[in-house]
């Protein structure tokens, strides 16, 4: 896949066309991508889905007043079309001071994007490779898991996904560049059975590089964690200490990135407000939003407004040190946008998101937090974790699986049973923190344990 | 994976200014989407009127069908979405407007699909050949066979009204301005409030290698609520409600109007003040007419749709056995008209159905599209949807609910001693169909004691294992409600869906929460 100079002369195109048309400011944002999903199933090919495209969205701001507009015709009758009826629209918007669009001030795009390739994370062999042999990898992570051992019967979903995109960002304050990003990845679900028993277990990875992606592992996880999870029963209600697995705990920071999203503390729907240089954590808890984490899935030389991306201290040693802005939400708090707008395509606008959110690994291996508890809860699989927090009170409920800890030691799998308490309590109530950071996607998280968590099972 | 329902509240909020944005309706545009149809899906319309012309489409099945595929078909979609957005007291609004061609071939069961964003006839038939060659693997040289197209016909029909288009963009924000201002006076403890308007306009043209040809276009409307309260101690809560259906504004009357969503997110949100965390363990629940059904689509519709049940879902070979409590009767009906989860033609031009799942506890059928039906050796059900032309369509529910009982609501609460009594489903819920393991996050709840509805109380979910769980169900009322949802059903593509069920009674339920341990006063949950 290769950088189209007709995209960059649409998108200063379509901002010169809103200036014409009377806009104060306009952005235009065009994404070019090229995406592959294969699916297999039963060690056959169930789907192939091959995709390339391309699509813009303007902002135009005028009197204070933002409207938004997308569309994936890419003519110049269809641009003038689109932003025709954005300015019959804006007249009536409510007018908002903190509307900005980027300026000169934010210089990323200036140069070449290779000059920035310590910020970029891009692998051209991932559109380069062959859709064969893709399925290829596809059928081998599904087989790493069918062969895992006799007890895994069977795969629910294996499906292997890319894409790689060429972004495109004009606007009137003068800026205009574009730069590729690409990204591959798996999942696998497999189910493992033992007589009338049925476990299942899942694994997801996505990496910036295709050479780093190892399929077969992936296949491997997901079923080595249905087959550990056989005879699995539910425990009595009680109230125990609990460990938690890195991918639940990356769960857990994408809902409390949502909470540290300025723009929600802004608008009194985070707890987090006013609370800044206070004690939010336990001492050891140190957590980061990493915009140019080197390889990282989420790394890129801006955001999706143009503002480079940046490392943000958020929790440091416990203590809140900041939240993650965009433009709007920099200048209402008057501060800087620390380049937290995310666009997940040209057909969103975007919002506050994380980049690459990690928390800050401690010196313990795994097994040393284990040991030190005679009998807890460690947590491996969280169910419908997005319906089970209340993201206003921090209360939450969530049904969940995992493993009895006795004696210092993961013993019997359990199901069937929920966890509950407060996130706000939990992260203060953090006693160790593993060397193992671990990623998922753009979140990563090392093995944890808090003091304690209620647990909702059986009568006892 | 597990199939998750995203309708948290997170993700609603989201949708304003993340997903699909909205559209300044482009009036020539809007015009063609809604020209003398009525928004209906009409078989009398002349292939004339396609998007698409008919030589175009028929073209490009025959390619599609060239190198010995088994079956293929053509989907033609144009939408636009028009978003208002109230958040902060600011009201914005959002446009988006796509289209495309999906092609898509079977070939020995395998599916091999791609779309082009042009409806220029040379970017459909190279995009065709593209996804004939991929299907074909190389084997199987050209057939050349000439596919006709004869345009479906449906009595269905979802007209609209208003029309979108005969709604000034001012008199939108206007009204969201009363909106927003209702909710902000309702209470002095409210600190936040956010709403959208969302409008969807789909038309989309069908042709496939069965020689069948549907034009069909749909407008489904919906409206949410969000209400942030804050007391003198600093405890925060959040109410919602939402709705949608497919008609226009006129359909938002009584106790579906927005004026009742947005009180009924406040007056969620400061009983939440009041509330006492939720008790956990096993009790006995009872679950409120309407929106509750999100359970039964998490607990057991999403295991009895064909792609999963061939995979080995826990209803798998479960046709003829009992898979709930005697009395129980589920449905999935895709003709109910308003409701989200209907239409005169799936996405891949099957009429819909009346699906009975489940009747009187016993298993019946299974949602079926053409090609995991087929694996299945059942016939489509009618049930084969896709998000957009960017997916190929799989399995999906449309309108799942339970059938009505005999007892009354008062005589299912009266015969409980402890439990809690669900009105509110909050976040939406997800299912492992492996396990049959499901979630459903609770909105709004109370406490029964002794046969009363007493305190409201907060952060409860709900969970449990599949048919074990509609095995448990012990009482059904009187009052089916089917609830016009603007969930969104997100099994790896999003689709409207709809919810109802009468008030029932559920023995084998966990109950999480952080409140006392409860055991089931009753003897023995189920």
């Amino acid at each position: 896949m290769r950088a189209n100079r007709d995209y960059m002369d649409l998108a200063l195109l379509a901002v010169d066309r809103a200036r014409k048309s009377g806009a104060d400011v306009a952005e235009a944002y065009i994404s070019d991508a090229e995406s592959v999903q294969i699916s297999v199933s039963n060690r056959q090919v169930e789907q192939v889905n091959a995709v390339r495209e391309a699509g813009i969205g303007l902002r135009l701001l005028k009197d204070q007043k933002m409207v938004s507009g997308s569309t994936n015709e890419l003519s110049r009758e269809a641009m003038r079309s689109l932003v025709a009826d954005l300015m019959r629209k804006v007249p009536f918007h409510t007018a908002d001071e903190y509307h900005l669009i980027t300026g000169k001030e934010s210089p990323a795009l200036e140069r070449p994007w290779s000059t920035y390739a310590d910020a970029v994370t891009y692998d051209p062999r991932i559109a380069e490779i062959p859709v064969q042999e893709k399925i290829r990898l596809a059928l081998r992570m599904e087989e790493a898991g069918l062969g895992f051992s006799p007890k895994v019967s069977g795969s629910m979903m294996v499906v292997y996904q890319d894409s790689t995109s060429f972004l495109y960002l004009a606007n009137s304050n003068g800026i205009a560049g574009w730069f590729p990003t690409a990204g591959c990845g798996g999942g696998a679900e497999m189910a493992a059975a033992d007589g009338s028993d049925h476990q299942s277990g899942s694994h997801f990875k996505a990496v910036a590089l295709y050479a780093d992606f190892d399929a077969q592992e992936v296949g491997r996880l997901a079923a080595e964690k249905a087959v550990k999870m056989l005879g699995a029963k539910p425990i009595a209600s009680c109230e125990i200490p609990m460990v938690i697995a890195p991918e639940v705990g990356t769960e857990i920071f994408a809902f409390l990135a949502g909470m540290l999203s300025a723009d929600e503390v802004q608008k009194g729907r985070s707890l987090f407000a006013g609370k800044l240089e206070s004690q939010v954590a336990a001492g050891s808890f140190t957590l980061v939003d990493d915009g140019r984490r080197k390889g990282g899935l989420a790394t890129a030389p801006v955001d999706g407004e143009g503002v480079p991306q940046q490392t943000t201290p958020l929790i440091v040693n416990g203590v809140l040190k900041g939240y993650l802005y965009d433009n709007y939400a920099a200048k209402k708090g008057k501060t800087r946008s620390t380049g937290n707008r995310s666009r997940g395509s040209y057909g969103s606008s975007g919002s506050i998101g994380p980049t690459n959110l990690y928390l800050q690994p401690g010196a313990a291996k795994p097994e040393e937090i284990f040991a030190g508890i005679k009998r807890g809860f460690y947590l491996t699989q969280a169910i419908g974790i997005f319906a089970g927090i209340n993201t206003a009170s921090g209360d939450f409920s969530i049904p969940a699986a995992g493993f009895l800890i006795e004696q210092g030691k993961i013993s019997k799998p359990v199901r069937g049973i929920s966890i509950g308490g407060n996130l706000f309590a939990l992260l203060k109530s953090v006693d160790a923190i593993g060397a193992d950071l671990t990623w998922f996607q753009s979140l990563g998280c090392p093995t944890f344990s808090v003091a304690g968590v209620t647990i909702g099972g059986v009568a006892s | 994976m597990s199939e998750g329902e995203r309708i948290s509240r997170r993700e609603f909020l989201g949708a304003g200014s993340v997903g699909l944005g909205s559209l300044a309706l482009s009036p020539v545009l809007l015009e063609m989407l809604l020209a003398g149809t009525g928004c209906s899906a009409r078989g009398d319309r002349a292939l004339a009127d396609f998007m698409v012309p008919e030589e175009v489409l028929k073209k490009a099945v025959g390619l599609l069908m060239e190198r010995r595929a088994s079956f293929a078909d053509v989907f033609v979609e144009r939408a636009i979405v028009d978003l208002v957005e109230s958040d902060d007291r600011k009201i914005n609004t959002s446009t988006r407007i796509e289209k495309g061609v999906g092609l898509r071939a079977v070939k020995d069961g395998k599916t091999f699909y791609a779309y082009t964003n042009s409806f220029d006839p040379e970017q459909i038939y190279s995009t065709a050949r593209y996804v004939a060659d991929a299907a074909a693997q190389g084997a199987g040289g050209p057939e050349g066979k000439v596919f006709n197209l004869v345009p479906q016909d449906s009595k269905l029909a979802f007209p609209i009204t208003p029309r979108p288009s005969e709604v000034a963009v001012e008199k939108k924000i206007q009204m969201f301005k009363m909106l927003t201002d209702r909710a902000w006076s309702a209470d002095p403890r409210v600190v936040q409030v956010g709403q959208f308007m969302r409008e969807t306009i789909r038309q989309v043209n069908i042709a496939t290698s069965s020689e069948k040809a549907v034009n069909q276009t749909l407008c489904l409307t919906e409206f949410m609520a969000s209400t942030h309260v804050k007391d003198k101690e600093g405890s925060l809560q959040n109410g919602f409600d939402m709705r949608g259906a497919y008609a226009g504004r006129d359909f938002f009357t009584g106790e579906n109007s927005f004026e009742t969503i947005v009180d009924t997110s406040v007056g969620r949100a400061k009983r939440l003040l009041e509330a006492v965390d939720s008790p956990r363990g096993v009790f006995p629940v009872v679950l409120a007419a309407g929106e509750n059904g999100v359970l039964f689509h998490e607990s057991c519709g999403h295991g009895m749709e064909a792609d999963l049940v061939f995979k080995g879902s826990n209803y798998k070979d479960q046709i003829g056995m009992q898979t709930a409590s005697k009395g129980v009767t589920l449905i999935d009906d895709g003709t109910l008209r308003f409701m989200p989860g209907s239409y005169a033609f799936d996405d891949e031009g099957t009429p819909p159905e009346r699906t009975v799942l489940i009747e009187d506890g016993i298993q019946k059928s299974y949602l079926c599209d053409l090609i995991w039906g087929g694996k299945l050796g059942m016939k489509s059900t009618g049930s084969g949807r896709r998000e957009s032309f960017k997916y190929p369509p799989i399995p999906r529910m449309r309108n799942t609910f339970i059938d009505k009982g005999a007892l009354s609501k008062e005589e299912i609460i009266g015969a409980t001693k402890r439990g809690i009594y669900v009105t509110a489903v909050g976040g939406g819920g997800q299912v492992d169909v492996i396990t049959g393991n499901f979630m459903m996050g609770v909105g709004e709840a109370f406490l029964i004691e002794d046969g009363k509805i007493t305190r409201p109380v907060k952060g409860a979910t709900l969970s449990g294992m599949g048919i074990q769980a509609m095995k448990s169900i012990d009482m059904i009322g009187n009052d089916l409600q089917i609830f016009p949802s603007a969930g969104r059903c997100g099994k790896m593509q999003s689709a409207p869906v709809g919810f109802g069920m009468p008030t029932i009674r559920v023995r084998g339920i966990l109950v999480g929460g952080n409140g006392e341990a409860w055991e089931d006063k009753e003897g023995g949950a189920r």
